[in-house]
């Protein structure tokens, strides 16, 4: 079986040694290269085509939400981990509107660093537990204390199910097929799902699921 | 203090007196002097010269009322002496000589009469002298009769009818001079009543101007008075501004060291109490673990307790970082970080806080970022400890090169004018530094929307700098 390639970025020298030790013992996976900056991690995985960039978010020279987009501009088919210290949604928003299939906390990066290059290897997105328990929170918090009417009733079973895939990060072909309906459908209920619920990027739509606990 | 250079009424600034009104009053006194004491000069001068007129015009009237007088009694005088004359004549029997003598006493007394006569004729005007010239007539003929008798021997014959004629002619003469003499006394009464009706004219119009002047005085003695009263309370008010900025500036700085050194001190105790605790706590655990051998399942818990405290001390550090400066404003830009603030200040208090950004690219330079972060900061922490908001809006946007934000609240609102606190002061310093102005718009009962404008180009100048 062919080794997930992986790519660290972090500019804590501890902290890289840290990750690096726990993917080692992993027979799967490799290390293929270290940056302790963001540009060093974008020139170092236009050179070494990684599978995954574990990326801290800040970093010195080019901060991570940065180099990330600077990555997937070159090749965007990496797929990229944020390691932060921040469960904080402005770091979630930005880091999903940068590209980034992954958010990890760098508290429990020990704990959820093999599951989370586990799903986005896998073309799914991850977030931290803890992250998602935040989001989640709030969600309820601004609801109750705008007297919003929560946006997810107003959709359809179908409408759910849909924007449970695509927040799963399928693709409208692979939604389709997992349905037996056609893609034009599926295009159609998700611009129906976006319109009700207020969203407008894929990234605003997976942050959705992740606050409303759809994904995991 | 002025806080701002914007003529906003709800701004900190005290509204300053536009120059229309301090010039208006100022120069509206200066005319209204003058005009004052041009009235004053020409009641003074008009007054003087109308009883100088009156006064000429009296003794005039007078004078030529004597002067007539005095002609008549002349006149008369001459015909009573030309009676006795003549009668002495007609019983003397004079001889040539003695008749000679009559003749030339009679023509002394008529050049007298006439030389009175011309010289009253050539004092009076043309159509006043009629009945003088009537009178020079008249009395001209008798003269004549008179003449006759004296050339004429008194024992002849028609010597009597000719005394009779002279005789009746000097009466009617007489008789002409009481009537001239009427007629000049009703000219004088005539003219009394005329110089009297000038005079009352005169009263009336002194009293005029002097009544305008008075009113005119006292309209300027009151609007001077008013004037100065509010140049008064001006100046008052300024100079309690003066000292009360310079009280609050000297609050301000004494507050700023107070919160620095409670800062460090709160800093130092985190560090010491939370931080330094829970390492040595770790530092026993791994001790104890290096030191004695021990089986795997103790081992495994003491591996769970240092994980636990480790996990304690990254988030004790964490938060003290995010409290000193939140790391978004560094990593993710202004925005962010001031949505991380609202939702921060949300959790806590239950605040709904609304972020807000227009056209606005988050390219700020450090300092802008830092003092909008802090500003709002502030702003939130009024909300909630004095407002008593239920929701705030903040709103940020560029605008020709100037950045702008904005903080409404729903709470109860404040006078500017009066209450400010050390709170407002540091953002007003924090502002200013960067060549900006703030503007606090509230009222009590109405909510308080707070208004900052710095300007993104270069060398910022400063703008509404503390008095």
């Amino acid at each position: 079986m062919k080794k997930l390639r992986i790519l660290l970025a972090d500019d804590h020298t501890v902290m890289r040694s840290g990750l690096r030790a726990l993917l080692e013992r992993q027979s799967n996976l490799e290390v293929v290269g270290e940056a302790d900056n963001g540009r060093d991690a974008v020139s170092l995985s236009s050179s070494l085509f990684p599978d995954v960039v574990v990326m801290d978010v800040a970093m010195p020279l080019l901060n991570g939400i940065e180099a990330t987009k600077s990555i997937l501009k070159q090749s965007p088919s990496t797929n990229i981990v944020m390691l932060s210290m921040h469960s904080d949604e402005s770091y979630v928003m930005r880091s999903l509107n940068a590209g980034a299939r992954g958010y990890l906390l760098k508290d429990s990066a020990a704990s959820e660093l093999l599951s989370a290059l586990n799903a986005v290897s896998n073309g799914k997105s991850f977030f931290s537990s803890a992250v998602r328990r935040l989001l989640a929170e709030d969600y309820i918090r601004v609801l109750r204390q705008k007297g919003i009417v929560d946006s997810y009733d107003l959709l359809t079973a179908r409408e759910r199910e849909i924007l449970q895939l695509l927040a799963e990060g399928k693709t409208n072909k692979e939604v389709a097929s997992d349905l037996n309906i056609s893609p034009y459908t599926v295009e159609t209920h998700r611009a129906h799902i976006l319109e009700k619920l207020g969203l407008h990027t894929p990234a605003e739509l997976i942050l959705y699921a992740v606050r409303k606990g759809i994904i995991h | 203090m002025d806080l701002s250079s914007h003529p906003d009424p709800q701004s900190f600034s005290a509204p300053a007196p536009r120059a229309a009104s301090r010039v208006g009053p100022r120069a509206a006194m200066i005319f209204g002097f003058c005009a004052l004491l041009i009235l004053m000069a020409i009641l003074a001068f008009d007054s003087v010269h109308a009883l100088n007129e009156l006064e000429s015009s009296s003794a005039a009237v007078r004078q030529d009322y004597l002067n007539r007088e005095r002609t008549l009694r002349e006149i008369r005088f001459s015909l009573y002496e030309s009676g006795n004359l003549l009668r002495e004549y007609s019983l003397a029997r004079p001889d040539a000589s003695s008749r000679e003598s009559y003749l030339k006493q009679l023509h002394d007394l008529r050049d007298h009469a006439n030389s009175a006569l011309d010289s009253c004729l050539r004092s009076l005007p043309r159509d006043q002298n009629s009945a003088f010239q009537k009178l020079g007539d008249e009395l001209s003929s008798y003269w004549l009769l008179a003449d006759r008798i004296f050339i004429v021997d008194p024992t002849e014959k028609n010597n009597v009818p000719l005394r009779n004629l002279a005789l009746t002619q000097r009466a009617s003469v007489l008789s002409l001079t009481g009537e001239v003499s009427d007629l000049n006394e009703l000219d004088f009464r005539q003219a009394e009543a005329q110089i009297s009706r000038v005079f009352s004219q005169t009263r009336h119009r002194i009293r005029l101007v002097a009544l305008s002047a008075f009113s005119l005085g006292l309209l300027l003695a009151a609007s001077t008075i008013l004037y100065l009263s509010r140049l008064e309370r001006h100046a008052r008010e300024k100079f309690e501004e003066t000292v009360r900025s310079q009280h609050e500036l000297k609050e301000l700085s004494k507050r700023l060291v107070d919160a620095q050194e409670q800062e460090r001190r709160a800093i130092s105790r985190e560090l010491h109490d939370q931080v330094g605790q829970s390492l040595t706590a770790l530092l026993i655990d791994l001790q104890n673990l290096s030191d004695t051998p021990q089986p795997a399942s103790a081992i495994s818990s003491a591996l769970q307790r240092v994980k636990l405290l480790a996990e304690e001390c990254v988030n004790e550090v964490r938060n003290m970082a995010l409290l000193l400066r939140p790391s978004m404003l560094d990593d993710l830009g202004l925005i962010a970080a001031l949505e991380w603030q609202g939702r921060e200040v949300s959790k806590r208090t239950g605040l709904v806080v609304d972020v807000i950004d227009s056209e606005f690219a988050d390219d700020l330079p450090e300092d802008h970022r830092t003092c909008i972060y802090r500003v709002v900061q502030e702003a939130l922490h009024n909300c909630v400890k004095y407002a008593h908001a239920r929701r705030v809006r903040i709103l940020v946007q560029e605008q020709d090169h100037r950045l702008l934000l904005s903080i409404e609240d729903d709470g109860i609102g404040f006078d500017p004018r009066r209450q400010r606190g050390m709170g407002f002061l540091g953002m007003q310093e924090r502002v200013t530094r960067l060549g900006g102005s703030l503007l606090v718009d509230s009222l009590p009962g109405r909510g308080t929307h707070l208004r900052v404008e710095l300007p993104l180009t270069a060398s910022p100048l400063p703008q509404g700098v503390l008095s």
